[in-house]
């Protein structure tokens, strides 16, 4: 029983991750209608940089400056670089931003070696919470929590802000963003900044519990994918329930039948695909692109 | 001469001459073999993409699964008596049965949907390898498999023979060449000929036309699904021959062989060449291996370089290497078409 | 005489909303058959199930009378349901003849040729029946020119040929003439005159002049339903019929 629970509440972390990361490509692919292979890049430079910085100055200014340097570096990405490919098919999407993906994460190799990096022992990262026989890391708790409010925040922007309702009707019908005109252009900036700082802090903030390497991003990116098309390709929801749903099933299977850990996600993915392509609260448009 | 024989002797005369060319550019000798059977994966890579618009994210399952069945045929099944044949048919055999498998419930989805279903597909290949430590070796690879001996006629070969010592000056020594490469070679023509053969017959002929226009394909009576099915087919089948080759050429089969970079791999090198031209995953692929076995060893950043080369290739040459000469040729010959007609 | 093409109680939703429903309707072989109504009435989701293209929610349709409702389009075009679309549906990289060699082809081949090596050039048959079709329509002078730069009129002639070149008994032409210029249309409208002495032809089109002059009989829907059926003369005299497209959205279509 035990065991369940810290099984259960690792699933909710590792899903919450997930859900981050997954959030993020899905507004940009409902507003911008782009694939991007290289938004696990954008939680790897996060996790870096956050490191880099919290070992100078704390977690705190780490979970500051991850976020906002990864967005600077993700509107100049967009600016020079993805915003020519927004208008081409999916093939060419994929393409060009897993070569982006290869080019950060050979880049982070460079910089900082290939070597597994851990975090410094900082004080906070040794508390554990006690309920019962169950001990858990406050970190983690903590780290779940954060994700949760974060989403909240980032929901109300979707359903109370001019922007917000840009990525929905972008999600539902292309025309009709077209026919919102001038304000698309801030906006897609916009959404694909909030996209790469949610990827880049929930990298800052998952790296004391879950190590940094430059293959991280990557290792991140495909679970997010499987993530967003069990969810629902465009669906904020399908993307938190997805998360949840794929942590969960990881986590537990990591305790149940340790083998199959890895590959019962990708079957759950096959499976959606095959018996509701548009995933599980998709919408249908979508589904030929 | 017809443009195929032409065809056929160039390329004839490409791969006579193609082994000797790394000596002098300090590259190492088995490179051109292992060239030669990378491409053939690359060429099945490129048939899926170039003739379906398919960009499949999964085909380490058909290059490592041949690989992994070609060893194990070898280990479990004829340890004694080696069979290079029939190694290499099986696992060629194998991955087209997998591609069938994958194919059937992948061929119905597009783009991005397409492209993430077979790298599930892969995914769980990878991590069934990987967990399956007594026939596999899991992370550590199939190793020291017995050596497979090539039985024509009477005769039973050892690929790994030399030719014979004779002193090339620049080009190294004829005896830098195995006899590998002379099978890797003939094997290379073979799916030469036949790839050109296929893309110009009646089934490249539709493949061709659903990718241009799937609605009125579906509406003349071509059964879509079923061409796109075939074509992945083939296409898993040449990836696992070359995986296969590729095992028994080195002797091994790492767990790589199975993994998402390589799955990238195939992608990169047709990009790279050109999509849809049937040389470009060719030159493509020895490029980029050939920049690899100069470089990796001397640059710790080699492979910044191949993303930098491909991002590049993506951005300012989208036809690829070959696809943009091809088509600056075509250019050349309509101009000069043009003025002969103003004359 | 029998019904070559006939559904029963066919309808198809979208959710709560029906684009078609219980419509029965049945054409007889030989027939030169206009299905008319307001923009919006359901006439190109009532093609669409004839031809297999959508998947029908109720109802069934025959051919010769055999249930084909589960197939799809694909195999509907091998039974002889050809159909031309409402805007050009063409390969536009190839030549036109090309269009109609791989109409020819899927014909003479099915659906599924495993033919790996040969070319479909062998097949002498293909050729003549791709020849035969851009004859009718009138394009066997354009065969060598890339489909994608004929006039828009010649292009939806492409489409017509596309079809026959499947060599079918039944015809489904969806706005025919529509967005042509008067010349254009007139040959158009001699095409269809022509082609249906030789085979059964339904016509969905606005050009009321058109299909008063040479429909043997019309079918008028209205929000998805069979408002009524009857020779041109009898839907002129149908005072539902007016009310219809006069109560609805044009009168400029009935008096064109």
């Amino acid at each position: 029983m035990v065991a369940l629970t810290q099984a259960l509440l690792n699933g909710l972390v590792l899903g919450l991750i997930y859900v981050a990361i997954a959030v993020g490509l899905t507004i940009v692919f409902g507003t911008l209608r782009l694939v991007n292979f290289a938004h696990g890049a954008f939680y790897a430079i996060g996790a870096y940089i956050g490191l880099v910085v919290a070992q100078q100055w704390g977690l705190g200014p780490a979970l500051v400056a991850a976020p906002l340097a990864v967005a600077l570096f993700a509107v100049i990405l967009d600016r020079v670089l993805l915003r020519a490919f927004y208008s081409k098919d999916a093939t060419s999407q994929i393409l060009v931003t897993f070569g982006i993906a290869l080019i950060v994460e050979e880049t982070l190799r460079l910089i900082f070696g290939s070597t597994t990096l851990q975090y410094p022992p900082l004080p906070a990262l040794a508390t554990s919470f006690a309920m019962g026989p169950i001990v858990y890391p406050a970190y983690r708790l903590l780290f779940a929590l954060g994700v949760v409010v974060m989403l909240v925040l980032v929901w109300l922007f979707l359903e109370k802000t001019d922007y917000g309702l840009i990525v929905r009707a972008g999600v539902r019908d292309r025309t009709m963003v077209q026919l919102l005109g001038g304000n698309i252009k801030a906006a897609s900036t916009i959404v694909f900044a909030l996209g790469a700082a949610i990827a880049g802090l929930v990298g800052a903030a998952a790296s004391p519990i879950y190590s940094i390497a430059p293959g991280t991003g990557f290792a991140f990116l495909v679970p997010s994918f499987v993530v967003v098309v069990v969810g629902g390709l465009g669906s904020f929801w399908g993307a938190v329930l997805g998360g949840l749903l794929i942590g969960e099933l990881q986590s537990v299977t990591t305790l149940v039948f340790p083998p199959a850990a890895n590959v019962v996600i990708y079957l759950c993915m096959a499976v959606v695909l095959l018996l509701r392509p548009q995933g599980l609260l998709g919408e249908s448009e979508v589904i030929r692109q | 001469m017809s443009p195929g024989l032409r065809f056929a002797l160039l390329t004839a005369l490409g791969l006579a001459l193609f082994p000797f060319a790394f000596h002098a550019i300090d590259g190492y000798a088995g490179l051109a073999t292992q060239i030669l059977i990378m491409s053939i994966a690359s060429i099945g890579f490129n048939l899926l993409l170039g003739y379906t618009g398919l960009l499949s994210y999964g085909h380490a399952m058909f290059y490592g699964g041949g690989g992994y069945v070609a060893a194990l045929l070898l280990i479990r099944v004829m340890p004694q008596h080696p069979n290079l044949w029939l190694a290499v048919l099986g696992a060629t055999l194998a991955a087209t049965v997998l591609a069938l498998l994958v194919g059937a419930l992948a061929v119905r989805l597009y783009g991005i949907y397409f492209a993430l279903l077979t790298l599930a597909f892969a995914q769980m290949i990878f991590f069934v390898v990987e967990q399956s430590q007594d026939w596999t070796n899991g992370d550590d690879g199939l190793q020291n498999f017995p050596a497979a001996m090539l039985p024509i006629g009477p005769y039973s070969i050892d690929l790994g023979t030399p030719l014979p010592a004779l002193p090339l000056g620049p080009f190294g020594n004829l005896s830098d060449i195995k006899l590998w490469y002379i099978f890797a070679a003939l094997v290379f023509f073979g799916v030469m000929i036949g790839v050109r053969a296929l893309t110009r017959s009646q089934f490249g002929e539709v493949l061709t036309a659903i990718r241009e226009n799937e609605e009125r394909s579906t509406l003349i009576g071509f059964n879509a699904p079923a061409y796109r099915l075939a074509a992945f087919a083939i296409s898993g089948a040449l990836t696992g021959l070359a995986g296969a080759l590729r095992a028994l050429y080195d002797g091994s089969v790492p767990i790589d062989s199975v993994g998402i970079e390589r799955s990238g791999s195939f992608v990169i090198f047709t990009i790279v060449g050109g999509v849809q031209t049937l040389f470009g995953p060719v030159v493509g692929t020895g490029l980029i291996m050939y920049l690899e076995a100069v470089l990796s060893g001397k640059l710790d950043y080699w492979r910044l370089i191949e993303g930098v080369i491909f991002v590049a290739v993506i951005i300012f040459l989208p036809a690829g290497i070959v696809g943009t000469i091809n088509n600056r040729v075509k250019e050349r010959r309509a101009l000069l078409a043009a003025s002969v007609r103003a004359k | 005489m029998t019904a070559i093409l006939e559904t029963k109680l066919l309808g198809k939703s979208f959710g709560h909303f029906a684009a078609n429903a219980d419509i029965d309707f049945s054409v007889e072989q030989g027939e030169l058959r206009a299905v008319i109504g307001p923009n919006g009435a359901g006439k190109t989701t009532f093609f669409n199930l004839l031809s297999g293209t959508t998947e029908a929610t109720s109802g069934t349709v025959f051919f010769k009378g055999t249930d084909i409702t589960p197939l799809d389009g694909t195999k509907r075009v091998h039974l002889g349901i050809a159909k031309a679309f409402q805007t050009a549906n063409i390969y536009p990289e190839q030549t036109v003849l090309q269009n109609c060699r791989l109409a020819a082809l899927a014909h003479t081949q099915g659906a599924f040729a495993l033919e790996l090596l040969r070319r479909s050039g062998r097949l002498s048959g293909v050729d003549a029946l791709a020849e035969r079709a851009l004859e009718q329509v009138e394009l066997a002078g354009l065969a060598g020119v890339r489909s994608g730069d004929l006039a828009h009129g010649d292009k939806k002639r492409l489409d017509i040929a596309i079809a026959l070149a499947t060599a079918p008994e039944i015809l489904l032409l969806d706005e025919p003439v529509a967005g042509m210029s008067r010349d254009e249309a007139r040959k158009t409208e001699a095409l269809v005159r022509k082609l249906a002495s030789s085979m059964t032809v339904l016509i969905i089109e606005h050009d009321m002049d058109l299909i008063m002059g040479i429909s043997d009989s019309i079918t008028v829907l209205e929000s998805g339903r069979v408002l009524a059926n009857g020779t041109p003369a009898e839907i002129r005299a149908n005072q539902r019929v007016q009310d219809a497209y006069l109560g609805g959205h044009s009168e400029a279509e009935i008096d064109a």
